[in-house]
């Protein structure tokens, strides 16, 4: 998903507690009417980070960007960017910039103006305007496209357009509201690849919100995974994947088999739990108890057709060529489905569908998540 | 009723777009009645363009002839000039107020709010109350207040009364299509209220501005009825040209009437082109 490095991009920032917070979201509740949007959220972000918030529409993540950009005022709680409260301050006050989902182009200023907005409003000096202005569109290559109207340019140039209108106001934080929606796949992906060099570049803070757990996972340094207006998990994107702390998570981000069934076995981190009278090899992050109601995870990746701690076997029921890989659909006996992407030079045994078929799984690759 | 006319316009666009049918009975009967309709729906005005270089004493035909001569009469005559004067200043100063009226008006309108309903009916009202109603009221009302009539003060009213629901239902619909995520862009990027107002609201709906200038000046501009009841000394083009059939045989009315639809059109034709530049640019 994430492509590898170019010479260009410069290392990644290295996060730590040394780095300081950028913006610190602190208990923070929003109402609207009646309905919650947001519930007891609290968050550190720290500077120079890509930052991401997932999670399925309604979700409360555009809500959380809104009100740290100044557009949503929260019901209570406190948000601090840079050290101060920015509670009462209007957007035109606040370090942060925002690209809008439908980029919010100026329709009747040519690129030139729309970049130059920012500055002019705040009456800089007009040499500085230039120059800036330049220098923004070069560092989104649109250099060329002065005086062209938005209705003339492309999806992804308009997005760069907003980019550079955004990011010439040098925000210490940018805000990102699903920006990427309304493009294609292979513009998308070479815009990811495009954010993280700005990113890398500029060193700002980026608050990413999505719904795209790919698009996530291959620019962030960390994810915020939002549901129902609360963090279910904060983590890395390898945290978030590897180690899903709930059923939720599981299922949103990557492809994921879950079995729900009881501990028959535990020795240390390793257990045994019975499903449906098939017994699964799994690790588990926390203590369990034999007899406890769990579920195992296993991605669809990390099942195989070779040896391994727990076998599956059934017929093929769908076989899917994916490209790199091959997605088996098994049919266990009593009808359940499990599914398997199996790489593609691995694939060439793979039985007819109809035929019986083994898939196999180690304990380090499948996870306890307890209820 | 510039804005049914032009959708009107719209229609006839798309129509031309359709294939061709052979004929038949229905398409002649058709064809019949789109002749019959057009015939009378300019006819009269064609008559009157003809009956204005009528060499005659008598309005009417026979044509006895080609002559610029009531055309001369009128630009010599002071009381007409002074009318026609009046109806301009009239129709620009009421378009503007109208204008700037529906402007604030829509504005309200992009936020809910108790009793919207009842301003909308409001605005409204005088589009659906017939016009001689309109004016009785008016001149009730202007004689409760013990405001004598004059031309900028009863008679603007009562065109401003007229004009602005047709201004409203121009330029409201340009407001509530206008993104609200660009303005709070340029909010973002750093501008006050006054300042997304200024550099981002105004340019994007000036060309809708400009059309709901233009047709509510060619309302005012034609507009008769109420004037009639709550006018003063000065005249107004249609109540002169009341008044001059009304006294007495005019000759130079054709001519009168064919000055008046020209400023009238040439006011309503610019706004279809502004309308058009607009929603255009809407897209």
């Amino acid at each position: 998903m994430a492509n590898p490095p170019t010479k260009e991009m410069p290392a990644a920032i290295q996060l730590d507690t040394a780095t300081p917070i950028s913006v610190s979201v602190r208990n923070v509740y929003k109402t609207f009417d009646t309905t919650p949007a947001l519930k007891d959220i609290a968050l550190d972000i720290r500077r120079g980070e890509f930052f991401s918030l997932l999670g399925p529409s309604g979700c409360g993540k555009t809500t959380l960007l809104r009100s740290i950009g100044g557009f949503e005022t929260p019901t209570s709680g406190t948000i601090l960017i840079d050290g101060k409260d920015v509670g009462g301050i209007p957007p035109y006050g606040r370090p942060t910039n925002m690209i809008f989902q439908q980029l919010a182009l100026f329709p009747h200023l040519d690129v030139y103006e729309n970049v130059a907005f920012g500055l002019r409003v705040q009456k800089k000096p007009k040499e500085q305007i230039d120059g800036r202005v330049k220098g923004a569109l070069a560092l989104v290559r649109l250099e060329g496209y002065e005086r062209r109207m938005p209705s003339q340019l492309s999806g992804g140039q308009r997005q760069r357009v907003a980019m550079a209108r955004a990011l010439v106001n040098e925000p210490s934080v940018l805000l990102l509201d699903e920006p990427l929606g309304s493009l294609d796949l292979q513009l998308r992906l070479q815009m990811h690849e495009e954010l993280r060099r700005l990113q890398r570049t500029l060193g700002n803070t980026f608050v990413f919100v999505t719904h795209d757990q790919g698009e996530a996972m291959s620019m962030s340094d960390r994810i915020a995974v939002m549901n129902g207006g609360v963090i279910v998990q904060l983590g890395t994107p390898e945290d978030i994947y590897e180690r899903p702390q709930s059923r939720f998570v599981a299922q949103f981000v990557g492809h994921t088999n879950l079995f729900d069934g009881k501990v028959i076995r535990i020795e240390g981190s390793r257990v045994t739990v019975e499903s449906d009278g098939i017994s699964l090899a799994a690790t588990t992050p926390t203590p369990v108890e034999l007899g406890q109601a769990v579920t195992v995870v296993v991605r669809y990746e990390r099942l195989g057709l070779g040896a391994g701690d727990t076998t599956l076997r059934g017929n093929v029921a769908e076989r899917m060529f994916l490209g790199g890989t091959v997605r088996v659909v098994m049919a266990l006996s009593g009808g359940r489905l499990v599914t398997a992407d199996i790489a593609s030079t691995a694939a060439t045994g793979l039985p007819a569908i109809g035929e019986p078929v083994a898939l196999t799984f180690n304990a380090s690759d499948s996870r306890v998540l307890v209820a | 009723m510039s804005v049914l006319a032009a959708t009107a316009l719209d229609d006839v666009g798309s129509a031309a777009q359709r294939p061709r049918r052979s004929l038949n009975g229905w398409s002649i009967a058709l064809f019949i009645y789109a002749t019959a309709f057009y015939l009378f729906l300019y006819g009269p005005i064609a008559i009157i363009v003809l009956l204005s270089f009528n060499n005659s004493e008598v309005t009417g035909l026979p044509f006895r002839g080609a002559t610029t001569h009531w055309y001369e009469v009128v630009f010599a005559r002071p009381d007409l000039m002074s009318a026609l004067f009046n109806s301009i200043a009239l129709g620009f100063i009421s378009a503007a107020i109208a204008t700037a009226m529906a402007f604030f008006l829509g504005l309200s309108f992009r936020r809910d709010y108790v009793g919207q309903q009842l301003v909308l009916g409001l605005v409204l009202l005088p589009i659906i109350l017939p016009g001689i109603l309109g004016g009785i009221v008016l001149l009730i009302f202007f004689g409760y207040l013990g405001i004598r009539p004059g031309l900028y003060t009863t008679v603007l009213v009562a065109h401003v009364n007229w004009v602005l629901p047709f201004a409203f239902l121009t330029l409201n619909g340009r407001l509530q299509g206008l993104d609200r995520a660009v303005e709070e862009a340029a909010m973002d990027l750093g501008a006050r209220t006054h300042q997304v107002m200024l550099r981002v609201v105004l340019p994007i709906i000036r060309p809708a501005l400009v059309a709901t200038l233009l047709f509510s000046f060619s309302l005012s501009f034609d507009e008769f009825i109420r004037t009639l009841f709550v006018m003063g000394y000065d005249r107004t083009v249609p109540v002169v040209l009341w008044s001059a059939i009304v006294d007495r045989l005019a000759p130079e009315l054709p001519a009168m009437a064919v000055i008046t639809i020209l400023i009238s059109t040439a006011g309503s034709l610019c706004g279809f082109a502004f309308a058009a530049r607009a929603s255009k640019r809407q897209a």
